[in-house]
């Protein structure tokens, strides 16, 4: 059998161990690699930076545990650019499972940073179950929706939920989700209550988004962990998402090898099935 | 939904809240109900002596465990619950997920093949894209993260929204079969 | 055809008028918001135009459906399943029972489960959620009488697996690392397990049939599968594989959306090159 015959049929396994090579190596030495930031998410820093001081902005964290390697650096980079700019954020969390804690954790640990008070500066609702109710039911009364906040503390009794009725007292809306909620805010809350949205997704995500982008319903994006390291280096707060983009960037450049690699042994093997075969090259 | 959405009026907008309030109310106990649902499927496995019974008895546990801390204990930043969530749940969910990065690089390696003109497009793009999306590919050539950003923009773009208003349309063709009833196989009624 | 394209102009200009109209307001009043008949007209003109062929399809006309290779092939990898002696495996998708692709994902199962019941093929239904296992549960028994199988249902053919879809994608991969099924289809909603779910049955070797209107999904389906559906083809399988006048008659009419829909987007991408005749469309197209 030759080379190219071999590596046509490579044992998946040698495969698997060099992507877990490329990401433990930048892991342990990392490249420092600089990321250049892309037009979209230079528009969601540009809608969250211009906001005046004192607005009130609804932060929806719809993500599973799952995805939090690519989602967690985005809320942080984004609750560290609105705390700084003394935006107002009211959290919430349509993903029952890990959404509401994963919130509670980095809201916590964000505001601490710039000296932010539970109850003034920032809540988290925390989770209710049937996202379309929540959605809709939000335009009228947050109240009705959500009697307490995911502490239990009655919204009446937090300064700022008593400004905060419904989404006409709320000037923007900053939404990192890995799932199809994003289509339902675009769809249920952009689209009734012409609420302005920017929006952090995965990186699969990212491609079905950008229409949204170009139609205006979303005024920014932030794509994967490629779109955190953006935001971050704008953010003026290099963290998790760029020491995760070494790590991306050669399993990018591996995958590449292998299809490339893969494709000369289908050429430089395809003559030898069509001899086989009978037929002539 | 429909009314609430062309309609207008005090009238229409009371039964709109109150429909979303019972809305929430219905969909809290259905996630009740999933939770008896599971208990129930795994306690007859236990019970039934079936071969996967050590798992069911391990979920069984599992549950109990969560939900008690949850319950007795709290789910606050400190508590059991949150220590249980963030330190076996949440690196167990991102494990899971993590598999795909070596999936998508198996499954890379054995279908991308320039078998034919369009999939020699394919291929080329792609490369293309993953090279432009990282800091690499800038040293190669400086435009190709111009080019990365102008195929994710103009092109994906365009096809991404061809899928979306087809599978719209065939979203409500289909739900408009369902409730006129010519679609009844999924309720068992061929 | 004269009667139908009349309607739907007189309709269109209508729309134009009253979006334009209406859309001025500066606080709308009124029990009715006019600022969004067009998404009431274009329901309407969508609803009649699937209804108006579903009635031409009950006086006999024929339509014809351009082949689906997917579908095609369900019959072929329940044939190989039976010769093979191995399980065909059905994944309605991740989705709930009120989501359309779950739906469509269980209507095609009752399909396929008649064609294993035909040949007699083990088939195994793996759900995630519980009301979709019972709406399965249903949907295999019928089919399994509809095609004269009397015997009760297999335990093993219907199973209920824990509610999160990791680990149902984790139980997917050992059961088709175990059993090794000679056919895997894929039909419903999927988010991030659609990749783990299909290189697993690559790596069984099982022929594999996957359909989705997630366009995030359908790179990583056509990767790793040998056929794909793609959005609007998945919903259409149903009735595709039923081949029933009615339901060929509600592609048609989805289809004569699809054309009226075109020529919008062509006419709006005209206008906004021209510079000529943008407000037409906007007022069109626009919601508020």
């Amino acid at each position: 059998m030759s080379f190219w015959q071999l590596m046509q049929r490579l044992d998946r396994r040698i495969i698997y161990t060099l992507i877990f090579v490329s990401v433990i190596i930048p892991t342990l030495f990392p490249l420092k690699l600089p990321t250049a930031v892309t037009p979209e998410t230079m528009s969601f820093f540009n809608a969250v930076d211009s906001l005046p001081a004192g607005s009130r902005i609804l932060f929806p964290f719809d993500c599973w545990p799952s995805t939090r390697a690519e989602t967690e650096p985005m809320a942080v980079a984004a609750l560290r650019h609105c705390f700084r700019k003394n935006l107002r954020v009211v959290g919430l969390s349509n993903v029952g499972m890990g959404g509401p804690s994963v919130l509670e954790n980095v809201m916590n640990r964000i505001a601490e940073e710039n000296g932010k008070v539970y109850g003034v500066d920032y809540v988290n609702l925390g989770y209710k179950a049937n996202y379309q109710a929540v959605l809709l039911g939000m335009g009228s009364s947050i109240e009705t929706i959500f009697p307490a906040d995911h502490r239990g503390t009655r919204l009446a009794d937090l300064p700022l939920m008593r400004e905060v009725p419904n989404y006409d007292s709320l000037v923007y809306t900053v939404i990192v989700s890995d799932n199809a909620m994003i289509d339902y805010w675009v769809s249920l809350v952009n689209a009734r209550y012409s609420m302005p949205m920017v929006a952090g997704v995965t990186a699969v995500m990212a491609p079905k988004q950008m229409s949204y982008v170009q139609a205006g319903q979303l005024q920014g994006l932030l794509g994967g962990m490629k779109g955190a390291a953006e935001y971050e280096t704008l953010v003026g707060a290099v963290d998790k998402a760029n020491r995760g983009m070494d790590s991306q960037s050669l399993i990018h450049l591996l995958i590449i090898g292998f299809i490339v690699l893969g494709n000369v042994g289908y050429f430089m093997t395809r003559n030898d099935k069509r001899e086989y075969h009978g037929e002539r090259g | 939904m429909v009314v609430a959405f062309f309609g207008r009026g005090v009238v229409v907008d009371a039964v709109s809240d109150e429909a979303l309030r019972w809305q929430t109310i219905v969909g809290g106990i259905a996630l009740l109900l999933g939770v008896f649902s599971i208990v129930q499927v795994h306690w007859r496995r236990v019970a039934t002596r079936h071969e996967d019974r050590v798992y069911s008895a391990i979920l069984l546990l599992c549950l109990a465990v969560m939900a008690g801390f949850g319950v007795f204990g709290g789910v606050g930043t400190g508590s059991v619950y949150d220590w249980l969530f963030e330190n076996i749940q949440s690196p167990m969910m991102a494990t899971m997920f993590s598999m795909l990065a070596f999936f998508i690089a198996s499954a890379g390696y054995r279908a991308f093949r320039a078998r034919s003109v369009p999939s020699a497009i394919l291929l080329v793009t792609a490369i293309i894209v993953m090279l432009g999306r990282i800091p690499m590919g800038q040293y190669l050539y400086d435009g190709l993260p111009g080019w990365a950003t102008w195929i994710m923009t103009v092109p994906s773009v365009a096809v991404q929204r061809g899928i979306i208003i087809g599978a719209a349309l065939g979203a409500a063709s289909m739900s408009l079969r369902v409730l006129i009833g010519i679609e009844r196989t999924y309720l068992g009624r061929g | 055809m004269k009667i139908l394209s009349t309607t739907v102009t007189t309709l269109l200009v209508f729309n134009i008028w009253a979006a334009t109209a209406f859309a001025q307001d500066a606080a709308p009043t009124g029990i009715f918001r006019f600022e969004r008949i067009n998404i009431l007209i274009a329901a309407v003109l969508f609803s009649a135009a699937v209804l108006w062929y579903i009635r031409r399809a009950v006086n006999g006309e024929k339509f014809y459906i351009r082949p689906l290779p997917g579908l095609s092939a369900v019959d072929e990898a329940v044939g190989r399943a039976t010769e093979m002696g191995r399980p065909v495996v059905f994944i309605p998708g991740t989705g709930e029972l009120d989501k359309i692709q779950t739906i469509a994902g269980l209507s095609v199962l009752g399909r396929v489960a008649a064609a294993t019941a035909r040949c007699r093929t083990p088939l195994r239904v793996p759900v995630l959620y519980p009301l979709p296992m019972a709406a399965a549960n249903e949907v295999v028994k019928q089919a399994y009488l509809d095609e004269g199988v009397y015997e009760p249902l297999d335990p093993q053919t219907v199973q209920y697996v824990a509610g999160e879809s990791f680990s149902y994608s984790a139980r997917i991969g050992g059961m088709m690392l175990r059993e090794k099924p000679a056919a895997a289809i894929y039909m419903g909603e999927f988010s991030a397990e659609s990749l783990l779910i299909a290189e697993m049955g690559q790596a069984a070797g099982a022929i594999q049939i996957a359909g989705t209107a997630e366009p995030e999904q359908l790179p990583f389906f056509i990767a790793s599968c040998d056929y794909t559906l793609i959005g609007e083809e998945f919903y259409a399988a149903s009735a595709y594989l039923s081949g029933e006048p009615k339901m060929l008659g509600a592609l048609r009419g989805q289809d004569l959306m699809k054309i009226v829909l075109v020529i919008v987007i062509l006419g709006g991408v005209a206008s906004a090159t021209i510079g000529w005749g943008e407000q037409i469309w906007r007022s069109l197209l626009q919601t508020l």
